[in-house]
Formats: C-alpha cells, sequence, structure tokens
C-alpha cells in the first residue's frame, strides 16, 4: 500500500511542478508573488473544456488552454505589473491578489457556479496498469509532461544562447541590456511559458476531475507559493523537487494525520517550519 | 401630446393603487446567497419559494390577500444575516421569515427572530445551531447526525453485518455524518475501517483509494459535495474497486452525475429528491422550475418550495397574520403533503418529522429505490 501512495503521491506532485514553475519564473525575475496565477491555470481549464465541448477534440482544447492562458500570462505583465515595478514588492502583490478575486469571480458570473463538465473525456477512465498500480491516462499525461516539459525547459535554459541571455537577465538586467539582451522580450516570454505552463495544469486537473470550476485554483494558489519558498524562490530545479515534496507530505498526512489536521495545514506547518529555520528554501545553497 | 399622456398616466397609477389596496400583501422574509460562491443553490431556493407563493397566490392568497416574498441576498455570510434580519422585522415588518441560506447566515439570524417573536423556517440549512435558540425557528431538513444514522441503518438493511469505510470531507457536514454513523453502527453490527477525511480543496485521491484498497471494506460511505465527490468516485471505480457506494444527501446535485458519468451507475443516495417522484405536483414543479431556473431541479429547489408552502398553509391555519399565531400553526402542523415527503410534523424545538428517501442513480437519473419511515429512528428526539 505505501508504494502505491508514495507513487500517487508523485504524480500529485507533477502536477503541482506544472504550476508552480510559472509562479518561480515570475518571481525569479521580478521579485513579484504572482498569485493571480492559479486565475491563469483556471482560465486555461475553462479555455480548455469550452473548446472541447465546442469541437469534440480534447487536443484542440489543450491548445486553446495553452494559447489563452499564455496570452493572458503576458496581457497581466504588459497592464497589471508593468506599470507597477518601480514600488515596492507589495505593490504589485496586492494587485495580483485583487487580480485573483476578480478573476475567479468573473468565471463564476461568465460561466456559472456550478462548473462545467466535459461532453466527452475518455482520459479519466481508461487506464493502464504498471508496478502493479492502477494509472489512469492524465495521470501517465501528468508525469509525463512534467518530465518532458520541465526537462525541456531546463535544457534550454541552461544549454542555448536563449537560456544564458535568460539568466543573464535574472542576475543583472543591466549588463544583460548591454550585451544585447532585450530583457522586455525576456518577460514577455517568461509569461508566456509560465502560463502556458499552468493552463497545462489546469486542463490536466480538469480532465483528471472531468470538471472546471471557478474555484479550482484558489487553494492551489497558496500551495504553490509554498512551493516556490520551499523550492528557495526562483530555482526551477527547487520548485520542482518541493512539489514533489509537497505531494507526499500531504499524501502522508491524509492518511495518518487527517483526524487531527487537514493535509493542507500541513503544507504549510511545513512552509513555516522551513522559513523558521532555513529561510533561503531547503534546496539551495546558503 | 403630454396633456393627451398625463390624465391616462394619473389614472393607471391610481387603478394600480386601488387594486394593491384592495388585495393587501402579506409580507413574507427571504434570504439566500444569490451573489458569491453559493449563487447557484441560491438561485434555486428563490425560484422554489417564488414558484409555491405564485401559485398559492394564483388560487386565491390566503385569508384574502396575497402572499409577496421579500427577497434578499444574504451572500453566504454570517455578517450579511443579521441586519438583513432587523430590516425584514422592522422595516419590511414581515409575519414571518424562510431561510433558502447555508447554515452559516442562517444560525446568525435565528437569534434576531426569536427576539422579535417572528416566526423563521429554515428550508435546508443543517447545522444543530440553527433551531437551538428558541420555540420559534423550524427546520424543513434532517439534522446531519441523524442522516448519519439512517445512512448506518439503510446499509446495514441492505448489505447486512459488514465492513464499512467512511470517507469524509473534512466540514461539519461531513464530521455530523460522519458521528451519526458511528453512533448507529456498532448495534447495527456494522463493523467499521479507520475513517478517512479530506479537504474541500482535494481533487486527486490516490493516496486515499490506495488505503481503501489495503483496508477492503463490503461498503464505502460517503459523505462529500458533488465536485469532490464526483471525482472521487470516478477514480475509486477507476481504481477497480467495485464495492458499493452509498452517498450522503450531498450526492444529490445532478451535477454529480455530470462529472461522475458511468461511475455514478448504481450509487445510492441517501435522503435525496427522486427524480421520478410521483407527488402529485412534481412534474409541474419541475417543468416550471427548469423554465425560471435554467437547470434541472434539486432537492434545494424542492425543500425551499416545500418551505414556503408549508409555511402558506400556516398563516392560512393561523387565520391571522399575527406572527406569533403563525408560529402556533406551524408547530401544529400535521401531516403536510410536502415534494420531498410527507410531513408529519415538528418537534417542540422545530426539528422536522419526515420520511427519508433512498434513490439510486440509473441512467443517469436519481430514482426512487426505498423509503426509510420508522418513527423511532426519524421522530427526532427534542
Amino acid at each position: 500500500m505505501l508504494f502505491e501512495v508514495v507513487i500517487k503521491s508523485l504524480v500529485n506532485g507533477c502536477m503541482y511542478a506544472l504550476m508552480a514553475i510559472g509562479l518561480t519564473l515570475v518571481y525569479g525575475l521580478l521579485r513579484i508573488l504572482h498569485i493571480a496565477h492559479a486565475a491563469l491555470f483556471t482560465l486555461g481549464a475553462y479555455a480548455g473544456v469550452i473548446v472541447a465541448n465546442a469541437t469534440g477534440s480534447i487536443a484542440l482544447g489543450m491548445g486553446a488552454a495553452i494559447l489563452s492562458a499564455g496570452v493572458a500570462g503576458v496581457l497581466i505583465y504588459r497592464f497589471a505589473y508593468q506599470p507597477v515595478l518601480k514600488h515596492p514588492h507589495h505593490v504589485p502583490l496586492i494587485i495580483s491578489v485583487g487580480l485573483l478575486i476578480v478573476l475567479e469571480d468573473g468565471f463564476r458570473i461568465l460561466f456559472g457556479g456550478y462548473g462545467i463538465t466535459f461532453n466527452d473525456n475518455p482520459y479519466n477512465t481508461a487506464t493502464v496498469a504498471a508496478l502493479g498500480i492502477t494509472f489512469n491516462y492524465v495521470e501517465i499525461a501528468m508525469v509525463g509532461s512534467a518530465v518532458v516539459l520541465i526537462g525541456t525547459f531546463m535544457a534550454v535554459v541552461n544549454h542555448t544562447r536563449i537560456g544564458i541571455g535568460w539568466r543573464a537577465t535574472v542576475s543583472d538586467p543591466q549588463m544583460a541590456l548591454s550585451f544585447g539582451v532585450d530583457p522586455i522580450r525576456v518577460r514577455y516570454m517568461n509569461f508566456l511559458i509560465g502560463s502556458a505552463l499552468g493552463a497545462i495544469a489546469g486542463m490536466l486537473l480538469a480532465l483528471m476531475t472531468n470538471l472546471v470550476e471557478p474555484a479550482m485554483g484558489a487553494t492551489l494558489s497558496y500551495k504553490g507559493l509554498a512551493i516556490v519558498v520551499l523550492g528557495g524562490l526562483g530555482s526551477v530545479r527547487g520548485t520542482l523537487l518541493a512539489s514533489l515534496m509537497l505531494g507526499l507530505i500531504e499524501a502522508m498526512g491524509s492518511l495518518y494525520l487527517s483526524d487531527h489536521l487537514d493535509p493542507n495545514a500541513l503544507g504549510f506547518l511545513f512552509l513555516i517550519a522551513v522559513l523558521m529555520f532555513r529561510p533561503q528554501g531547503l534546496f539551495t545553497r546558503a | 401630446m403630454k396633456n393627451r399622456f398625463l390624465p391616462k398616466l394619473v389614472l393607471a397609477t391610481v387603478m394600480a393603487l386601488a387594486v394593491t389596496g384592495a388585495q393587501a400583501q402579506i409580507k413574507i422574509g427571504f434570504h439566500a446567497p444569490l451573489t458569491g460562491p453559493s449563487a447557484s443553490d441560491g438561485k434555486a431556493a428563490v425560484v422554489g419559494a417564488q414558484i409555491a407563493f405564485d401559485w398559492v397566490n394564483a388560487s386565491g392568497g390566503v385569508l384574502g390577500k396575497k402572499v409577496e416574498l421579500v427577497v434578499y441576498d444574504d451572500q453566504g455570510k454570517a455578517d450579511q444575516a443579521i441586519p438583513l434580519a432587523n430590516k425584514m422585522i422592522g422595516q419590511d415588518r414581515v409575519a414571518a421569515a424562510i431561510s433558502g441560506g447555508y447554515s452559516l447566515p442562517t444560525r446568525s439570524a435565528s437569534p434576531v427572530f426569536q427576539k422579535a417573536g417572528v416566526p423563521y423556517f429554515a428550508a435546508y440549512a443543517v447545522h444543530p445551531d440553527v433551531t437551538a435558540g428558541g420555540n420559534f425557528a423550524f427546520r424543513g431538513v434532517l439534522l446531519a447526525q441523524p442522516q448519519g444514522q439512517v445512512m448506518a441503518e439503510f446499509v446495514a438493511r441492505e448489505f447486512g453485518k459488514k465492513k464499512i469505510a467512511l470517507v469524509s470531507m473534512d466540514n461539519d457536514f461531513g464530521q455530523a455524518i460522519t458521528e451519526g454513523f458511528k453512533m448507529a453502527a456498532p448495534k447495527l453490527g456494522l463493523t467499521l475501517t479507520k475513517d478517512f477525511f479530506f479537504p474541500l480543496s482535494e481533487r486527486q485521491f490516490g493516496s486515499i483509494i490506495a488505503a481503501l484498497r489495503a483496508e477492503n471494506p463490503d461498503v464505502i460511505v460517503i459523505a462529500a459535495y458533488y465536485f469532490v465527490g464526483g471525482p472521487l468516485v470516478t477514480q475509486i471505480r477507476v481504481a477497480g474497486l467495485n464495492q458499493p457506494i452509498v452517498g450522503a444527501q450531498a450526492f444529490d446535485a445532478t451535477q454529480f452525475v455530470s462529472i461522475a458519468k458511468q461511475a455514478a451507475e448504481g450509487v445510492f443516495v441517501v435522503n435525496a429528491l427522486a427524480r421520478d417522484s410521483k407527488h402529485p405536483d412534481f412534474e409541474k414543479f419541475r417543468a416550471e422550475f427548469a423554465k425560471r431556473a435554467g437547470f434541472d431541479v434539486e432537492s434545494v429547489g424542492v425543500l425551499t418550495y416545500d418551505a414556503a408552502m408549508i409555511t402558506a398553509d400556516a398563516i392560512r391555519r393561523a387565520g391571522s397574520e399575527d406572527p406569533k399565531k403563525i408560529r402556533d400553526a406551524l408547530a401544529a402542523t400535521k401531516n403536510f403533503p410536502a415534494i420531498m415527503g410527507q410531513v408529519y410534523g415538528f418537534s417542540p424545538s422545530g426539528e422536522i418529522h419526515t420520511p427519508v428517501e433512498i434513490v439510486r442513480i440509473s441512467g443517469g437519473l436519481h430514482k426512487h429505490y426505498k423509503i426509510i419511515d420508522d418513527a423511532a429512528l426519524l421522530k427526532p428526539a427534542k
């Protein structure tokens, strides 16, 4: 049983990772806690379910999710964050929290409070068995896309010219600029990629549960924050590890401690402990 | 031009005033969450109550007057409910009030109505505190804990002395159902595995299902809202666990079936609305409800309709608009044929005595399966 629990919690962690990468990217580059990222996760799921139901194709739905959230992410940067970048960090944070609330209620007003289900979603009931455990296709997709997309992203960042430009902009925007890297373009790319990954996570969760509802990102937005801090604010590798770890902690908590404590609280307790004893994050060097 | 229209306008106004004067109204206060996360239930509640009063008025009203629903939005919040209650009492001078809202605002408003001596009918708020304040509060639905006891009774009758796993969301409702079930289980010879609680934000149940597989219960009993329960039931079935599933009232939602689809088939729901109800008004109500609300009726709409009908009936029997007489008439309610089930009456503390409908989901519909109607089990203790 324990083996199955561990494996399933890692699947959950992969979904967290896809969602949290966007937050990490934004924090690494701009030092903004991008709470509204969770609304893009939900937006992606809505665009996905609507297009999938209209066209009968889940693949087109996924495309719509990626496109809509990517564009919305760029727009949020341009119109909500860019004008206030010179202000202290709490100013964009407040804007971000406000955006999350407005967008969540916007979804509710536009699409109704009961949520939308897929007309035809074969993937959450189709299964494969491996290692003595049954996985549905969405779980496979969660692990697959986390490994492939985050792996590709890290390879690009570490080994290509674009990636070097990105890292240069993160560590010293002025210097990067003088070497011909356009920091504005890097920022746009950042929001585009981070939001698209978030939308993929949103669409996958929607396929898993067969439901898109306005508040599906609400708790995740704060979990994402915990992950980013645990991972050492701005570190992609740290975020990945912290996501898997949070999945594991929650699973153990819900099995052995749920009589006493909400597993959601467990993640945050862990976060508080880390902030007290290792404020630079678990996976970064001091 | 002006001169030609003005007299007509004056005439129309006078006529309108004359009509309302001749058909005075009895005002009934009403609150429900019309905005915010639970706005859909609020809409169902207001549509249900409005249909009831429209039909009462179409057949002549009560005491020769029309009943008018004075609707307010409680936003699902406790702090909204108290000023609204004061407004209904002080400004609108309502003869009675109905809550079409959740426990949080309802238990806040209840003492206000108690103090003012105005009867207050909670259509579907299940928290014990709603009726704890005194003798002016009534409740049209079974408390969560007795619901848990009835679930245990049903499970024992249907499946025998088996091993049961309780899986519940971690909130008032889930905990009360679990408590009730655990209280009744030993007497009925049911054994229980360790119980499982999960937060409302949970969507991936892999680890709980792994533990369920290890426990290998004969029946799985679930107390969860549709948006967590739907994914949970799907994932249980996908993982190859084929035990019977018995759900608490929250599985009554149509959306539960849209989410879980095939996995919802065969699931039992205790204390739900049978969509094939034989009540003479049901089909007519269902059609009218769908027309006005834009979605199919669920128990929230029916319970609020019933609450409005029971209130109108009490005013009729009281023969007076005096809130105290209406309270006495409500307390004396006997064998009222509500859609949700025959209302035998109310206990001194305002709890309803009514049979419990068990439905089974089949062909995507919540269909009548069985009625549990034992007075020993269902008659409220206080």
